[in-house]
């Protein structure tokens, strides 16, 4: 209703110039019509009393040969001259009874036609003096022609004026020979008074053609009189219009260029998303150079996600951006789930070279009519708040690693602090030896790339163990890193190995700061070389302590219940670096025993279970030097079918390369790295390391991986090996 | 010794070098590999060096060492007809000296860079120099190779 005012405000002057030219057209053409009309009726109205001379003139001439036919007795021409007269004397008479009645009279073709009586002073006195002697003449007249039926009016296809039989004739015939001195009377009246009616007659016509011309020029005046005020109206049209136009336009003007100075200035991307998911033709300066791209005004939104987002991420984007687009929920309600905050992204410079930046993008619904139309997006690099927090973060972290590394003197577990300063302090150089060896092409990278993840997910594991959360959570963010480099694929550059130094300089200072730590402590506490179990006195080995520890914190964290029990009576006389391997190894079983084997408390009710799974570890000798180290879950179980119909949905297998391949081929996948049969990637599971990264032990030390599983029953990891060969 | 750089810290130094080949042949550089000078990793010398020292907010060195080779197919790139060893010196300066301009502009004026000095060096000498914990940058351009390292730390 208001835009319907403001319309009819901003478009007003123009709306009346536009009703005033059609009121004075429409007042000009009924006049110009009506003018017309009448000037119509004038021009009959001067023809038929210039007829009216001619039919007196020929009435007299008709009387003067009727009278000498008469005198000779020429039957034939008084026959033809009684004929005209009753044609001359019928005209003359209903056309004189129109000008002074106005009738239906027989016109100049012979067709009917409405003769308006006559209306000015003059006239009527002409009309009135005429009839003064036709009157007494048309008494004269009677019997010597043949009249018109009473009251006649002529009619299309009627009885015409002068249409008179042989019959009406002989008739007049007979009365002219048997009154011959009627004959002579009409004659000798006509002859006295044809002037005199030719006079009357000859006034009516001036004055008639007078009227006309008065009628004429009124006309003319009208047309004038619209011309100039349709000329008048153009102009104030024309006037109004185009100052309204340069009014409009200048704040139309105004508009823009307050829009293009806020596009320019604002530091955020911002534009419109319409439903098609294309952006809109106006955005802000910043866009292209928050997202490093070319930005096209109607180009999709989605290309350019993902072109740069985590593959995750951006599928996640989509179903979002989808909803926000509906109408089903609340804006406010899905805000909270909104996948593109904070998301790190690969992005080239100029020179082509990618780094890590972190992008958030906000959604706002734009409605019409209470219609949702477009979303506003909001783009906002976030890099420096991420690298900041993360910094704050690191910080906080290295500051804990004094603390966490007190409490684990304090519980007397020094010796395995020491082992693990050690063998982190041999894994980083592992992974910087990978990094300095130059990669020519994308294979070999990814090929670096994933032997670095295991490792970084070794050291996780066994900081886990120990409960060394700054290391722990450090490798996790380093991980979260690499699985995104890992995604990018083909398009995984030197730049992003770069990233991975930063990140391994990250490793090492909190390594150095830890073995600082350690190592002052260790030195105030006279505690310099590791020890072992039996040194320390304590009836289990540490490590026992940690493996339950850490399965029952990830239990925890996953809603899950278990009791761990372990055999490794036989492991600790084991030498150090075996024990070493298999207590890495046995740290990535456990957590993906607990992560994806064992069911939670409710799955397990279902299937008749102990609310409590079962996990156990055991080593065992067979003989002959060899060993049997095994995990075992009373979970799910390793089940193809479900794997295959996993694998198809996530995008790791085509349905027709899963239907190919058969069971043993489909449970190895478990091992590729990349692969994980977790919803959702969290610090314990879901990045497709842990048995990449077990496997890649096992083949080191030339064991043997044995598994064992039945659907929803168990699941056994053996690791088999030998100690003299 | 890297307190507090980042990846694009150092991507500006080794992109004023891949600038400086682009410039001139159209062509960038491209890294190979990144590492640090830990756990028994030396950095890669060639035999032309030249480097240049900060101070300010950040302390170090950057280095940018090449083959001679290298430096030599550049010059014959640039249209240079002279490529004695005093010239190839001064066109491994130069690439520092773009990398002094890069590192002004990416740090701020109040960063204070060095002129470049240049050397020809052995196969050991960056070994001797560079501390712990700095970055090596291998780059390829067209069959060479050569590397960016960089020993900085923020001192405020």
């Amino acid at each position: 209703m208001d835009d319907k005012v403001s319309i009819f405000r901003k478009y007003r002057n123009i709306l009346v110039a536009v009703i005033l030219f059609v009121t004075a057209d429409a007042l000009v053409i009924g006049i110009n019509f009506y003018n017309t009309y009448r000037s119509d009726e004038s021009g009959v109205s001067i023809n038929l009393s210039g007829r009216q001379r001619m039919l007196s003139q020929r009435t007299t001439k008709v009387l003067l040969t009727l009278n000498e036919a008469l005198n000779n007795d020429d039957e034939s021409i008084i026959k033809a001259n009684v004929k005209e007269l009753s044609l001359a004397v019928g005209l003359f008479d209903t056309t004189l009874e129109g000008f002074r009645d106005g009738k239906i009279v027989t016109g100049g073709d012979m067709k009917p036609v409405f003769l308006v009586k006559v209306n000015t002073e003059k006239s009527v006195d002409f009309v009135k003096n005429t009839y003064g002697i036709w009157d007494f003449y048309k008494r004269l007249l009677k019997g010597l022609y043949v009249p018109l039926p009473e009251g006649y009016i002529p009619v299309a296809g009627g009885k015409k004026v002068g249409e008179v039989t042989d019959d009406e004739i002989m008739e007049s015939v007979r009365f002219i020979k048997s009154n011959p001195e009627r004959l002579y009377a009409a004659a000798l009246y006509a002859q006295r008074n044809n002037l005199k009616i030719l006079g009357f007659m000859n006034d009516l016509t001036t004055d008639l053609e007078f009227v006309n011309n008065e009628r004429a020029a009124k006309l003319r005046i009208v047309l004038v009189a619209g011309i100039i005020f349709a000329v008048m109206n153009f102009g104030y049209t024309v006037v109004v219009s185009i100052r309204d136009l340069m009014k409009t336009d200048a704040e139309l003007a105004k508009a823009r260029g307050e829009t293009v100075e806020i596009l320019s200035t604002v530091r955020e991307g911002l534009f419109l998303l319409d439903k098609e998911k294309k952006i809109g033709t106006q955005f802000s300066e910043s866009l292209p150079v928050i997202l490093r791209r070319d930005i096209q005004p109607g180009s999709n939104f989605l290309t350019h996600l993902e072109a740069i987002a985590p593959k995750n991420i951006y599928e996640s984007a989509v179903d979002y951006i989808e909803l926000l687009l509906g109408d089903r929920v609340k804006e406010a309600l899905v805000a909270s789930l909104n996948p593109l905050t904070n998301v790190p992204v690969i992005a080239t410079d100029v020179l082509g070279s990618a780094q890590t930046r972190y992008l958030s993008f906000f959604f706002n619904r734009v409605l019409q009519d209470d219609v949702i139309s477009h979303l506003l997006v909001t783009v906002q690099d976030v890099t420096d708040k991420v690298v900041l927090s993360q910094q704050v973060e690191q910080a906080k972290n290295l500051a804990k690693t004094e603390i966490e590394t007190l409490l684990r003197l304090a519980s007397g577990d020094f010796a395995s602090l020491q082992q693990f300063i050690a063998a982190t302090g041999e894994s980083l150089a592992q992974i910087n030896e990978k990094l300095s060896v130059p990669h020519d092409d994308v294979r070999e990278r990814l090929h670096t790339l994933n032997y670095i993840m295991r490792v970084v997910h070794g050291i996780k594991g066994e900081a886990a163990v120990l409960g060394i959360d700054v290391l722990e959570s450090y490798a996790h963010e380093c991980e979260k890193e690499m699985v995104t480099m890992r995604e990018s694929g083909d398009s995984l550059s030197g730049d992003q190995m770069l990233r991975i130094a930063v990140l391994l300089e990250g490793f090492y200072q909190r390594h150095s700061s830890l073995a600082q730590v350690v190592s002052r402590l260790g030195d105030a506490l006279g505690k310099t070389q590791p020890q072992s179990a039996a040194e320390t006195g304590a009836s289990t080995h540490p490590f026992v302590g940690h493996v339950s520890s850490l399965a029952e914190r990830i239990a925890t964290d996953n809603g899950k219940q278990i009791e761990i029990s372990c055999q490794f009576e036989k492991l600790f006389s084991l030498p150090s670096h075996v024990v070493q391997e298999l207590q890495g190894i046995s740290v990535q079983l456990v957590r993906n025993a607990v992560t994806h084997g064992i069911e939670t408390p409710q799955e397990r009710a279902s299937r008749n279970k102990p609310q409590s799974g079962a996990l156990c570890l055991w080593c065992e000798y067979l003989g002959n030097g060899q060993y049997d180290f095994t995990v075992r879950d009373d979970g799910r179980g390793i089940v193809p079918a479900r794997l295959r119909e996993h694998f198809v949905k996530n995008g790791t297998l085509s349905a027709s390369e899963a239907s190919t391949l058969n069971d043993n081929e489909i449970a190895n996948r478990l091992f590729m790295p990349g692969v994980s049969t977790a919803q959702t990637a969290n610090k314990d599971a879901g990045h497709g390391i842990g048995l990449d990264a077990v496997l890649e032990k096992v083949n080191k030390m030339g064991w043997h991986l044995l598994v064992k599983s039945r659907a929803n029953r168990y699941t056994e990891f053996h690791i088999q090996f030998n100690t003299t060969s | 010794m890297n307190n507090n750089i980042d990846e694009k810290d150092i991507l500006t130094f080794v992109d004023a070098v891949s600038g400086f080949f682009f410039q001139v042949t159209q062509e960038k550089v491209e890294i190979k590999a990144a590492y640090l000078t830990e756990g028994g990793m030396v950095p890669s010398t060639y035999d032309l060096t030249s480097y240049i020292t900060l101070s300010g907010d950040y302390v170090g060195r950057i280095y940018f060492s090449a083959p001679r080779s290298m430096v030599a197919h550049l010059l014959m790139a640039m249209g240079e007809q002279n490529r004695l060893e005093d010239r190839l010196l001064d066109a491994t300066g130069e690439i520092a000296n773009t990398i002094s301009g890069n590192a002004r502009k990416h740090f701020g004026e109040t960063m204070e860079v060095s002129v470049p000095t240049t050397q020809a060096t052995d196969a050991n000498w960056l070994k001797s120099v560079v501390p712990p914990h700095s970055y090596v940058i291998l780059v390829k351009w067209k069959q060479y190779r050569a590397s960016v390292v960089v020993d900085i730390q923020r001192v405020v």
